[in-house]
């Protein structure tokens, strides 16, 4: 599903060379697989997910998505795949304070261009998957911080994409609720054969995942 | 996205900040109140000078007497002076007979009276060539015809205005009414004796107006008043007895109409010359192309107009930075929303469309609220009796509101390019 040759993503600085927050990354990812992508803070991995999700381009190197040359799409390619074909989860939730629950999760099927009607109803299933139909209504500043990620985790959803991006995605949740966020993602891998990709700094969550890809310096290490 | 998406966010985005909208798009209302009303004065200007013209001739030249007070210098005002006289106007229909209309008029204010109604009412003597011009009237009796301005015969014609089909709102309380139309409305006149002055006329006709909606006389208004008893000019000189601008024989001016605009100005010069030539400089007159006397009479309102239509640019224009600096204020405070709906699938083009609809809104609804005050403005000026303000038309607002609208995107095309380009990744950390 996804191959990356060589992977390289260097910042540009005032002076000097340039950040080199990648150098070299090779990986490949099966569709259905449950990844994690491992490391210390600083070493690129938030760095891959974002070129892995479409939101950034690599320096140099190539970045096949289902067997599609993507490092070189322009904005607007790039925008159409995240919205068709990728969901993403954040640390930090990344909800419209000012929007409803349900607003939220639907976002990306307005996106997609999606009658509102439509969008209500598909939504409303996946808010029941993640247990929170009963809090459609509300505002999200008036949700835990489990609930805000379960929320977080049914707009990822929303436009059944192929690849669900988890950017640490219980680093701001006590253990209870992590478990119950993961035990979600397992579920949805399973359920539905969706591929996941998560980083985290968490040895104990990688280790429940099928597949760990450890990254030190922007390498990935064998 | 869908646009309805569009809209329902920009809407909520307005209502979310009442005060920041309510600002910046009041001073897009008073330019659309001066829009509206500039566009209502042009409007009207153009349709009475259009239709002044018509009524007066197409090639319609006024000679006047200059006024005493029109004087350049002391020395002019105490100098003896020759007057127009009816002569004259003979003269110039002698030496130029293709001219289609050479009407000499004088005007006195006079004593009316028949026994049951007295006032003061202006009394203008006339020829018969005061019919080629704007005859809108149905003639009841007979007109002023040549015997009796060679005879300087005692009789009259007095003029009814012709009210209204259906009275406008703003003439109900905008209630001036000539007391001796209101006098002449309900008695019979024609053939009655009546006293002018100390003289005894005939009324030998009637002339009855048509219904103002109907008269192309009754909007024009400018300039176009004329007494409402007619004359014979010779009567006028000789019998009349009140008070007038030029004593004896003196007339008041000559009304010409070369019957074509093309040869106003060869006319013009030729009966300058044919006057100098009569009365030397101690004649002092004025020879004016009648589009001009009718500019003249609405430089004016032109004035007022031009400053109220900078008035409106300069509010449009700051309503337009108003919605600049706004916008641009708001991508600062949304730069993390940027971030997180272009993470979730939304595009350059979404993103600029709803910083774009959202200015345009401000836009509509500054507009929106500036037609309903301006309208009502109007409507309030025009119930006040300002005739400019009764010719308001429906695509006036329409495109006052257009302006207001397309100021909007103006205003947010810079905004709406800085927020499509803002980097996704960098919008998503911004705190």
């Amino acid at each position: 599903m996804i191959k990356c040759l060589n992977l390289k993503k260097i910042y540009p600085l005032k002076a000097g060379a340039g950040y080199a927050a990648l150098q070299g990354v090779d990986i490949s990812v099966e569709k259905g697989e449950f990844i994690s992508i491992c490391g210390p803070s600083g070493c690129g991995k938030s760095t891959l997910l974002n070129i892995l999700g479409f939101l950034d381009t690599p320096s140099e190197g190539r970045y096949f998505f289902e067997g599609n040359d993507v490092s070189g799409f322009d904005d607007s390619k790039r925008a159409f795949l995240r919205r068709s074909k990728v969901g993403f989860v954040f640390q930090s939730f990344n909800l419209l304070p000012k929007l409803s629950v349900i607003e939220n999760a639907m976002l990306p099927l307005l996106y997609l261009g999606k009658k509102r009607k439509e969008a209500m109803e598909r939504t409303k299933a996946i808010l029941d998957k993640v247990g929170l139909s009963a809090k459609a209504e509300n505002d999200v500043m008036e949700l835990s911080g489990g609930e805000r990620q379960r929320v977080g985790l049914a707009r990822a959803l929303a436009n059944e994409p192929q690849m669900l991006l988890a950017d640490e995605p219980t680093g701001n949740l006590d253990s209870q609720n992590s478990a119950q966020v993961m035990d979600l993602l397992f579920d949805i891998n399973r359920s539905s054969k969706m591929t996941i990709v998560m980083v985290t700094h968490d040895n104990k969550l990688a280790q429940m995942t099928e597949r760990i890809i450890r990254i030190k310096d922007g390498k990935v290490e064998k | 996205m869908r646009f309805s998406e569009i809209l329902r966010i920009a809407l909520l985005e307005i209502k979310g900040h009442k005060m920041r909208s309510f600002l910046s798009f009041f001073s897009i209302s008073i330019g659309v109140i001066s829009i509206m009303y500039t566009l209502t004065l042009i409007y009207s200007m153009n349709f009475r000078l259009k239709k002044a013209v018509e009524v007066a001739g197409p090639g319609r030249i006024n000679v006047e007497l200059k006024k005493r007070w029109e004087a350049q210098s002391d020395a002019e005002k105490k100098e003896a002076r020759e007057a127009l006289t009816y002569a004259d106007s003979i003269a110039i229909k002698k030496a130029f007979p293709e001219l289609y209309m050479v009407s000499p008029y004088k005007d006195k204010w006079v004593e009316f009276s028949d026994g049951y109604f007295t006032d003061y009412v202006s009394v203008r003597g006339i020829t018969t060539q005061w019919k080629k011009r704007g005859w809108v009237y149905k003639l009841r009796g007979r007109f002023i015809n040549e015997y009796d301005i060679e005879n300087a015969q005692r009789v009259c014609v007095v003029i009814k205005e012709g009210g209204w089909m259906k009275k406008p709102k703003w003439m109900k309380f905008y209630s001036y009414s000539d007391p001796l139309q209101n006098y002449v409305k309900h008695s019979e006149l024609l053939g009655k004796t009546i006293k002018l002055g100390n003289g005894l006329y005939k009324v030998i006709g009637v002339l009855e107006e048509p219904p103002a909606e109907k008269n192309p006389r009754s909007f024009v208004g400018v300039g176009m008043w004329e007494p409402k008893v007619l004359v014979p000019i010779t009567t006028a000189q000789k019998f009349l007895s009140g008070w007038g601008d030029n004593a004896g024989d003196a007339i008041d001016g000559i009304h010409v109409d070369t019957g074509d605009p093309a040869t106003i100005e060869k006319y013009k010069r030729q009966i300058e010359q044919a006057l100098k030539s009569l009365h030397g400089k101690n004649l002092r007159f004025n020879i004016k192309d009648y589009r001009e006397v009718m500019k003249d009479q609405m430089a004016d309102k032109r004035r007022d107009m031009l400053t109220v239509m900078i008035i409106g640019i300069i509010a449009i224009l700051s309503g337009g930075i108003g919605i600049m600096n706004v916008s641009l204020a708001a991508i600062y405070s949304r730069i993390k929303e940027i971030g997180i709906r272009r993470s979730i699938g939304a595009g350059r083009k979404d993103i600029m469309l709803q910083f774009m609809t959202e200015a345009m809104l401000l836009g509509f609804f500054g507009g929106v609220a500036g037609v309903i005050a301006g309208f009502a403005g109007i409507q309030y000026l025009a119930y006040k009796g300002d005739q400019n303000m009764a010719m308001l038309s429906w695509w006036m607002p329409l495109a006052a509101v257009a302006a207001a609208v397309f100021t909007g995107f103006a205003a947010s095309i810079y905004p709406a390019r800085t927020a499509a380009k803002l980097d996704p990744i960098e919008a998503l950390r911004y705190e």
